[in-house]
């Protein structure tokens, strides 16, 4: 190639450059102008709100994710505490980037499975033949005695995103190690089952049944349902008795001497501890053979 | 409204399934066993639930009143035996699961077994009852539809000035296999079904009424068309013959294939200006009326191949479900399931102490292999997409993608396939070869979604 070609070359190429070369600044000049003048002010609260959040999306919030959420409650400070998986550190953070003063939110919430009745312990008509979900089975809900006990296919399971849930043996059962405390569970259950207790304690007792049928007819359904005799009523008034079922008042619930003796007085080993490092619960002072069945 | 009249007259979709009406469609109605405790749904109808009326230990008389809301859709309840009332207890109930029952103790000498009613003759004239005095009736009595939805009658009846009703459809198709209690009622309580027809046709203020009957039953048409010509103002009531096919009984499909109409998606019949009503309905509503007797018993057909002695029976309601198959002969073949109505769209159950209530329509056992081996362990395979399902519907969805969509917990997918749309008859989880339930996952979605709707009231 001679130093002629090259010239040819270069005279022919160089408009071709000089355009390329205009039009890229002039368009960095219009998007210069356009970033100042349609510039977007975001507000810093929400960004520094969305690094303290725990960036699960869980949606236990109610909203559709943790950015969604910080810009809610960035907005409308009253929304603080609203992130269950975070709870009352989160919702401390959240406070002091609104400066604003949080009062005790209360101790964590976590799931109860207001059920203990193992596959073995529950009575059933027939077989179930249909879809495996507790939703599909509540809705032909003859086959299982009781009409209030924790199905067992595990909607709950499918529900939880923390591998927080399993289903043991035909029950439901929180791995209270992993839970977050965000609520799926307790809005997947068709059965209503799961309540969202506060945890002041680290195990916290529980009746663990939601049955609303009189003694006898419980005792035919069930080994280890509630028959609302009313014992652990005479013990202490943490406990009431309605719609043929004993109740905890969890938010009074203290360990104590007397709760402990309703926990060893009840016949059916209904009133039964949850949490991380619940003793095993107690089996019914029945003859028949009730397997062991851990918590 | 004009009245379709090209060849057959049907809707789009559909299915075959085999009748097996044979086992009980020449029994004649009969008394059922005389009950010794009866228990009485206090929710029997859709609406508000009933409040009980009387207390435990009280005594009660046949035809009193035990239960009441005060809600504007809803029905009270009645007692259908003399005796006391044991308790008001839980009860097992189909669909509620555990619901609230008052329970009666029948008094042994004192319960003659109740016979149809033996007032209608020929030539009933319905311009005695004003059309408030009917709809007054229907309200005391208690009459719910009694074709399966139990939907009050009298709210359906009462006349609504911003949508009149122009047609009453009277439903004797029957298109459910095994059924038969309407076909009976049709040849046997044949004037006293005119006459219910003339009564609810004068509460309404429909100008004409068009007796549907699937055209499997020709001595039903037969018999229905010359009870017409022997009544009075009967110029306006018309028996028309349809092509039988399952769902033709649903309520639109039957106003698709006569009237050629489409009720909207999500909407009810009156909205296109027509009132639809059971046979058995219109029979409740000619003995409420003329009598006064409130609905306490009705004609239920105990059938399926598993059954000794399958028959049409009058039984009260409040019957148990295990006493009366008891009563049938009890179950001779090792039988498999037991569904309150029909197979298609009938609910499975398992505790035989379920009562009648005012809608079961029938009682069918079907065998082990009637149900399918396959069904029967529950073995589904993969979709194949061949699309039989979407020739089968009735509603013109997408049963399939319906059913995936809720599988995959994909519920804003399903709601934009019309999940809503469905009305449960059962035709895609009838022909789908790969044994998915997809009537059972699309009822599921609706659970789930009723349920979101409860979660999220903003």
């Amino acid at each position: 190639m001679t130093l002629a070609d090259l010239y040819q070359l270069w005279n022919s190429a160089w408009p071709a450059g000089a355009t390329m070369l205009g039009l890229g600044s002039g368009f960095a000049v219009v998007l210069l102008i356009a970033s100042e003048k349609l510039k977007v002010q975001v507000d810093p609260k929400i960004e520094q709100i969305d690094g303290a959040l725990p960036q699960i999306d869980c949606g236990a919030c109610g909203f559709a994710g943790c950015t969604s959420y910080a810009k809610a409650v960035a907005e409308k400070p009253n929304l603080i505490g609203k992130c269950a998986p975070g709870g009352p550190e989160t919702a401390g953070k959240i406070a002091e980037i609104l400066n604003l003063q949080v009062s005790d939110s209360g101790a964590a919430q976590r799931p109860i499975v207001h059920c203990r009745a193992h596959a073995e312990d529950k009575t059933y008509y027939g077989q179930y033949q249909g879809i495996l979900t507790c939703t599909a089975a509540n809705a032909l809900p003859t086959i299982q005695a009781c009409k209030f006990g924790c199905i067992g296919y595990g909607d709950c399971v499918s529900a939880c995103k923390f591998d927080a849930l399993h289903n043991i043996d035909g029950l439901a059962t929180v791995d209270y190690d992993k839970c977050t405390g965000c609520t799926a569970c307790s809005k997947a259950c068709p059965r209503n089952l799961i309540e969202m207790v506060p945890f002041r304690h680290e195990n916290m007792m529980t009746v663990a049944c939601s049955n609303r049928e009189t003694g006898k007819a419980t005792r035919s359904m069930c080994k280890v349902g509630c028959i609302a005799c009313g014992l652990c009523v005479k013990q202490t008034d943490l406990f009431s008795v309605q719609d043929n079922s004993a109740r905890l008042d969890y938010e009074k619930y203290q360990p104590n001497e007397q709760a402990e003796t309703a926990f060893n007085k009840c016949p059916t080993g209904v009133i039964i501890y949850r949490g991380p490092s619940a003793p095993p619960p107690r089996q019914p002072k029945q003859k028949s053979a009730a397997k062991t069945a851990s918590a | 409204m004009k009245i379709n009249t090209k060849g057959r007259l049907s809707f789009p979709g559909g299915v075959h399934p085999p009748e097996s009406k044979d086992l009980t469609c020449e029994s004649k109605i009969r008394p059922g066993p005389a009950v010794k405790q009866v228990a009485i749904m206090l929710s029997q109808h859709i609406g508000a639930a009933c409040q009980p009326l009387v207390e435990k230990k009280q005594a009660v008389q046949a035809g009193q009143l035990i239960g009441e809301a005060d809600a504007f859709v809803s029905a009270p309840v009645h007692s259908p035996v003399n005796g006391t009332v044991k308790e008001i207890a839980l009860q097992s109930h189909a669909i509620l699961g555990r619901s609230m029952a008052v329970i009666i103790d029948a008094d042994p000498d004192n319960n003659p077994p109740k016979l149809p009613c033996s007032e209608f003759k020929d030539g009933f004239d319905e311009n005695k009852y004003s059309a408030q005095q009917i709809c007054d009736a229907v309200r005391e009595a208690g009459i719910v539809g009694m074709g399966g939805a139990g939907f009050p009658t009298r709210v359906k009846l009462e006349p609504n000035p911003q949508v009149p009703k122009e047609t009453m459809i009277i439903n004797g198709c029957e298109c459910e296999p095994y059924i038969t209690c309407d076909y009976r009622l049709m040849l046997e309580w044949t004037n006293q079904i005119v006459a219910g027809v003339k009564l609810a046709k004068k509460a309404a203020a429909c100008s004409e009424v068009i007796i549907a009957i699937e055209d499997n039953k020709p001595q039903a048409i037969e018999v229905m068309h010359t009870a017409l010509k022997t009544h009075e103002n009967g110029d306006n009531i018309r028996v028309v013959p349809v092509k039988t096919k399952y769902p033709q009984g649903g309520e639109r499909q039957l106003i698709k294939a006569i009237l050629r109409k489409s009720v909207p998606t999500g909407g009810i019949p009156p909205m296109i200006g027509v009132l639809v009503q059971n046979v058995a309905t219109a029979a409740a509503i000619a003995e409420a009326v003329v009598t006064g007797a409130p609905l306490t018993h009705r004609v239920v057909t105990v059938t399926g191949e598993a059954i000794a002695n399958p028959g049409n029976y009058y039984v009260a309601v409040g019957t148990s479900v295990g006493e009366l198959i008891e009563f049938c002969g009890g179950v001779t073949e090792p039988s498999a399931k037991i569904i309150l109505g029909g197979p298609m769209m009938g609910i499975a159950i398992a505790d035989l102490t379920t009562p009648i209530t005012k809608t079961t329509c029938a009682i069918t056992v079907l065998t082990k292999e009637q149900i399918g081996k396959a069904k029967f362990a529950g073995r589904q395979t993969p979709c194949i997409r061949c699309g039989r399902c979407l020739e089968a519907c009735p509603e013109h969805i997408n049963p399939t993608k319906i059913a995936h969509a809720v599988k995959n917990n994909l519920l804003d997918v399903a709601e934009d396939y019309y999940i809503s749309a469905c009305i449960e008859c059962g035709c895609c989880s009838y022909v789908c070869p790969a044994n998915i339930e997809l009537t059972g996952y699309i009822k599921t979605g609706k659970i789930f979604l009723a349920r979101q709707r409860k979660k999220m009231p903003e």
